[in-house]
Formats: C-alpha cells, structure tokens, sequence
C-alpha cells in the first residue's frame, strides 16, 4: 500500500475498539527510510486538525481499512513528541522530488511513499511518475543523499524500476543483495 | 447448551418471585477480556434495566428467570449507558483484524447458557472462536485474526 491510501484512515484502538483519529499525513524520514509517525485528524464532529500525533514506535499495525493503536495513550501531545515527529521537517518530504542517479540519469519525479503492510511503517519503495512517463516503482534504500529538491540514487536502480508493486515486492532483497545490504 | 444473541433478542424476562413479565432482552454486555456476557439488558430507551449475568437464576430457551424486579437496575457507568443505548451492540458491527483489515461484520455471537461464556463470533460464513476477541468499542470489533489477505 501506499502513503496516500493511510491518508484519512481511522486510528483504533486494539484494546477498545474506538477510533480515536485519523490519519491527516505520514511524516517520513528518507533517511530511516521509513515513517516516524502520522499526523492526525480528530474524529466525528470535532473534525479538524489534532493536536496530538502518532509516533510510528506506538502504531500496532497500519491495514488496509484502519491504522491500530493498543490504547489511547499511543497518541501524544506534539510539543511532547520527539522534535522529528512533533516538527517534522517538511523539506525531507520526497515526494515531488526529482530521482537522480549517480549518472545523472533522471528516473523520474517521487509521486508516493510504498509502504510494507502489517507492519509499523517500513517503507520499501517509491512510486515514480517516470521521466519517460508513466508509473513506476523503485526499491529501497534508494538515495544516498537527498536534498528536498532531488534524490540521488546508486546506479543499479535503474535496473530495478518496477511497472507494479507485485515486480517491487519480488525485487527489494535482490536489489539489496546487490547493494551489498544483506 | 448454546444459545446466540439473536436468538435471545426479545426474549422475556421473569421474575422467579412474582411470575410478573419484567420485560425483554434487548442488549448484551460483554466483557472483552475475560470474553463472557457481564449483564443483560432489557427494555430500551429511558425503561431500560440490566441484569448482571451473576444475578440471572436461569437462562432458558423459552425465558429469562431472574430472582425478583430487585435484580434489576438502571445502567451505571459509561460502557452500560453505551450497551443501552446499542453502541456496543455486537450483532451488525464491523470487525478489524488487530493488524488494521475489515473481515466484514458480526451476524451473531454464540455463548453458553449456563455460564455466559461466548463460544463464537459469526462474520459471513465464518465461525471466529470469540478466544480470539481482543476488543470491543463504539466503531470496531477488534479480533486476533490474520487470514485476511494484505495487499
């Protein structure tokens, strides 16, 4: 699943079955290369903008219909999160961002974060709009450097632009063993 | 033996005392942790009383035996106005797997007669041990369970 499809998602609780929020946006960090937590929307009536966030290490698991929380007291005050998820830094948000590799062949522009499902918020890929056109999936840990403007990416990457997320999922360990990462 | 929460869904209640009809079955309290009926409800709206399962003389195919109307009284704390009101009413509620996927909504929930215990969750065609009910709320029923697919 993507970034994109965790937006508006309700937040609920394991242990009582309640949504307590709901997803506004992910905060990523490219350098983790995974989400540190979610910006969140109130529920119901109150709708608007929370208060609080949802740091990734408290997410239980992001599904398909609801990201899980055990209890409640997974959500906490920005000003008492750690500065990367209560102030995120938004020139570290890729998307948008112009994928170089260290050739300087452009790949294409980051349009969306892919992320593995069931799990806290691993981030395996990124979907591309390709420079050629069309849509396009890259594996992670792809830049190594990024500037807010661009991703520069190792060589090999271009050997692993995916047309569908099924060809990503079946890449990302071969990619990495051929980063010399496994 | 078994019965199910539709099954018992109006069904009356009577006073061992008095013969008198207090009323019917409208709710079930469950306990989610320790995953048994904690009281039922009858009569809806500003009539509605409860009975705790500890106080339930008899649960019988045909009636509910309770000692006498003092056996009954009004909801007292949070999730029982909510049990009233049905906004914790099983039957009809959707079901999240604890990893965040829908497996569709309750169609009945099965548990022991004699001793409150639930037995099963019915979704669709399946049966769900209710072993597998980690909590219940307002939006969700949240289960143990991950055979449903991720994609």
């Amino acid at each position: 699943m993507t970034a994109s499809q965790i937006r508006g998602l309700p937040v609920v609780t394991v242990r009582g079955g309640e949504d307590v929020a709901e997803v506004r946006d992910v905060i990523y960090s490219p350098e983790a290369g995974r989400l540190v937590g979610l910006t969140l929307n109130k529920r119901g009536f109150l709708a608007g903008r929370s208060r609080e966030v949802l740091p990734a290490e408290a997410i239980h698991a992001i599904g398909e219909h609801a990201v899980m929380v055990l209890d409640d007291s997974s959500l906490v005050a920005a000003e008492d999160a750690s500065d990367d998820v209560g102030h995120p830094d938004t020139e570290r948000y890729v998307v948008g961002n112009d994928v170089l590799t260290e050739g300087g062949a452009s790949l294409g522009a980051v349009a969306d974060l892919v992320l593995l499902v069931g799990s806290s918020g691993e981030v395996v890929g990124y979907q591309i709009d390709k420079t050629g056109g069309g849509r396009g999936y890259i594996p992670l840990p792809a830049q190594l450097s990024v500037s807010g403007v661009a991703l520069v990416v190792p060589n090999i990457t271009e050997e692993f632009v995916h047309d569908d997320l099924v060809g990503l999922g079946a890449s990302v360990d071969e990619f990495r063993n051929r980063l010399g990462l496994t | 033996m078994n019965e199910s929460f539709r099954d018992c869904s109006g069904r009356k209640v009577i006073s061992r005392a008095t013969a008198k009809h207090l009323g019917d079955v409208s709710h079930f309290l469950v306990d989610a942790e320790q995953r048994r009926v904690a009281a039922v409800f009858i009569g809806r709206g500003k009539n509605v009383r409860l009975v705790e399962w500890a106080q339930v003389s008899g649960f019988g195919p045909d009636a509910v035996m309770v000692a006498d109307g003092d056996s009954l009284r009004p909801p007292g704390d949070d999730r029982e106005r909510d049990t009233a009101e049905g906004k914790l009413e099983l039957v009809g509620k959707r079901v999240l797997s604890e990893r965040g996927n829908e497996l569709g909504k309750v169609d009945d929930v099965t548990f022991d007669a004699g001793s409150g215990a639930l037995k099963d969750l019915v979704i669709g065609d399946r049966r769900l041990p209710a072993g597998s009910l980690l909590g219940i709320g307002s939006y969700a029923v949240v289960l143990d369970d991950d055979q449903s697919s991720a994609g």
